[in-house]
């Protein structure tokens, strides 16, 4: 067995490997940098990023080259675009600017106004080979998917290297593939979404993925209402529904984006629809009641 | 997870997720990342003739044939792979030499005597090159024996569908053949002549759910030339032999037992008259994760050849009293053992044939010749990592 951590993608990442001890170090070493060269080709925060390129050409008319990963994570974001009516959007993150939920105070009188026609996916033009941000000041974000993206890649990786059973950890988004030892099965605690310390329920899982959504810490409070730290991409205004989700799906990606769908959407809306997918999940309301087929133990 | 019930959203996105390339790497074609080495050892041992079915009473000793064989297969670069194959098998023993009738009017078979003794050397070298999305191979084989010279090329290739879910593959085969029929024991009928096969392949398999992969081929052979078995005192066939055969099978893996089942059907059909069914089940049994063991059935059958029969009309164009073109069935039943330690994998298989006219579905004559074997082998592989 080994242990292993570093951090990525603004967050801690941990590995959990089991398989013939020679290989797991430098497997482990494959898979972090399977991490690394998605945030580095991923980020909006690096200079010389895919991401920054194409964000610095919004506007410009310019097609930015992009290669097949690239333009499948846009045919995936495409996809969830499509299937939310549009509340999943990588071109959303620019609203962010307008507000301040540590503050908790609301955006300047029109400011979010200012900011909505630089948002939407439809604003946005790609094919297999080149992607283009249409309006001046437009901004794509990954951040929306490739964390859990990286999830899936790292556990792709470990496989391929030969590990018998792995554990992918990137800050609370996780891909897993065969059993510890002697275990049918990974014991996951899902963490509560104000004590962090603590489980709010517990999940088995052979296989597939498990991702959350959601941070009452970063909740904002406005008349007397609880909004989730989400925008939604429409209005601009943070969405009035679960603050957190958590979703488990055969890959980190569906479940990832399946998660943070369920937050857009309002909450009796996003109850009924998770229920109708299918999937494992588990969704707190803004009362901090639990709801979903993952059973709550504490 | 996609099923006929999964929720139209979930399948959206999940099949779109699974053409991102992290997903893909499992079915990616890649050259094999290591050398792999292997050596083998098997032992094919047919019983001996039934004493009351054997021309002159007593039962004699049939074919017996020791196989020794080493492989290697080894990346050169990135898209690239060439593997060596070499065969050694060493057959002693009596075969049939023709059919006659006894005293009281029952078919009996007369073996050629404990004459032959033939040694084989086949040397097959393979390159194959891999791409995004799928592989391409050529073949090149040689055999030679004392009476034998064979010279095969092939070229295959795979292609992947962009979902990674399908596989269509194809491929065709040529082979050119020498007889020249050791003179000896018994008269010969041919002294020198050849052979050629030609053959092609069309298939498909698909990714049907999560644990389950369905097979479909086709294929189409064409023989001509000198088709006739050289040493049976009885044997006259046509110049040329067109065959066809449908394939499918079935993978299914069981989560619960850690096992998978395997379902092979074959159908043949050739312009001589013969059809036969080949069924194959198997069930790959993974006990922890470092031994497997399979125990496997395979039951077949074949219709006769128009021109068979254990009592030869010599006046007809064609004849035959050749065991292999008559009516009968088999059962092959075994067990593979298959055990990895390290760097090293072990192999060892045991199979029981049996056959009778009485297995078969279609009704002909008997051959008295029909043959019951027992094969073994044990071997091993190993990986330089």
């Amino acid at each position: 067995m080994l242990e292993h951590s570093f951090t990525a993608m603004a967050g801690p990442c941990r590995l959990r490997l089991y398989g013939e001890d020679e290989l797991l170090p430098t497997a482990a070493a494959q898979a972090e940098a399977e991490v690394r060269r998605l945030e580095a080709k991923y980020s909006r925060y690096q200079e010389d990023s895919l991401t920054t390129r194409i964000n610095g050409a919004a506007g410009s008319d310019q097609p930015v080259a992009i290669d097949d990963e690239t333009a499948g994570l846009l045919q995936y974001a495409e996809t969830a675009w499509r299937e939310s009516d549009g509340l999943f959007d990588l071109t959303s993150g620019i609203l962010r600017q307008a507000w301040d939920f540590k503050s908790g105070a609301l955006p300047e009188p029109g400011a979010v106004e200012a900011l909505l026609p630089k948002v939407g996916w439809g604003k946005l033009r790609w094919d297999r080979e080149s992607v283009t941000l249409t309006e001046p000041g437009m901004e794509l974000d990954f951040g929306g998917c490739v964390k859990e993206y990286a999830c899936d890649s790292a556990a792709a990786q470990l496989r391929q290297a030969g590990v018998e059973a792995a554990l992918v950890d990137l800050a609370g988004d996780m891909a897993m593939f065969g059993t510890p030892p002697g275990t049918s099965a990974w014991e996951i605690g899902i963490r509560h979404p104000r004590h962090h310390e603590q489980a709010i329920a517990h999940i088995a899982l052979s296989g597939g993925a498990l991702a959350s959504s959601g941070d009452y810490a970063r909740c904002i409070t406005i008349d007397g209402k609880t909004y989730g730290h989400i925008l939604n991409p429409v209005t601009g205004w943070p969405v009035e529904g679960l603050v957190a989700v958590s979703v488990s799906a055969g890959q980190c990606l569906v479940a990832g984006s399946t998660a943070t769908i369920a937050m857009l959407k309002p909450a009796d809306q996003a109850l009924a629809w998770l229920e109708a997918l299918g999937l494992p999940w588990l969704a707190v309301d803004a009362g901090l009641n639990c709801h979903g087929s993952i059973g709550e133990r504490r | 997870m996609a099923g006929r019930d999964t929720h139209p959203s979930l399948l959206a996105l999940t099949s779109s997720a699974l053409l991102l390339p992290a997903y893909q790497q499992a079915n990616a074609d890649a050259p094999p990342e290591f050398t792999t080495l292997g050596m083998s050892y098997s032992r094919y041992q047919e019983d001996d003739t039934q004493a009351g079915r054997t021309l002159g009473g007593d039962s004699i000793e049939r074919y017996e044939i020791d196989v020794a064989q080493f492989y290697l297969l080894t990346p050169v670069s990135d898209d690239w792979s060439v593997a060596l194959d070499v065969q050694w098998e060493d057959m002693s023993g009596a075969s049939p030499w023709f059919v006659g009738l006894d005293a009281e009017g029952d078919s009996q078979v007369f073996m050629s005597g404990a004459s032959i003794e033939d040694t084989r050397t086949t040397v097959s070298v393979n390159t194959r090159y891999y791409f995004d999305r799928g592989n391409a191979g050529f073949t090149y084989t040689r055999s030679d024996e004392d009476d034998y010279e064979s010279d095969a090329v092939a070229f295959d290739g795979s292609y992947n569908s962009a979902d990674g879910l399908t596989t269509w593959s194809a491929a065709v085969s040529a082979s050119f053949d020498d007889i020249e029929p050791t003179q000896g024991a018994t008269p010969t009928n041919t002294l020198e002549d050849s052979k050629d096969v030609y053959g092609g392949y069309l298939g498909v398999s698909r990714i049907i759910s999560k644990r389950a992969i369905l097979r479909f081929g086709l294929s189409y052979t064409y023989r001509n030339g000198f088709l006739t078995d050289p040493y049976k005192l009885q044997d006259s066939r046509p110049g040329t032999r067109k065959e066809w055969a449908v394939s499918s099978g079935y993978r299914h893996f069981f989560a619960g037992p850690n096992a998978a089942l395997h379902v092979d059907y074959r159908y043949f059909d050739d312009d001589w008259g013969i059809a036969s069914h080949t069924v194959d089940l198997a069930w790959w049994q993974n006990l922890g994760r470092k031994t497997q063991l399979v125990p496997f059935l395979r039951y077949y059958t074949q219709d006769e050849a128009d021109f068979f029969s254990n009592t030869p009309d010599f006046s007809d164009r064609y004849f035959a009293d050749d065991y292999r073109l008559s009516a009968f069935g088999g059962i092959t039943t075994g067990l593979r053992v298959r055990h990895t330690v390290g760097n090293w994998t072990l192999n060892a298989t045991g199979e029981r044939y049996t056959t009778s006219e009485d297995f078969g579905i279609y009704s002909g004559d008997e051959s008295p010749a029909l043959v019951k074997y027992w094969r073994y082998s044990i071997g091993f592989d190993y990986s330089f990592r």
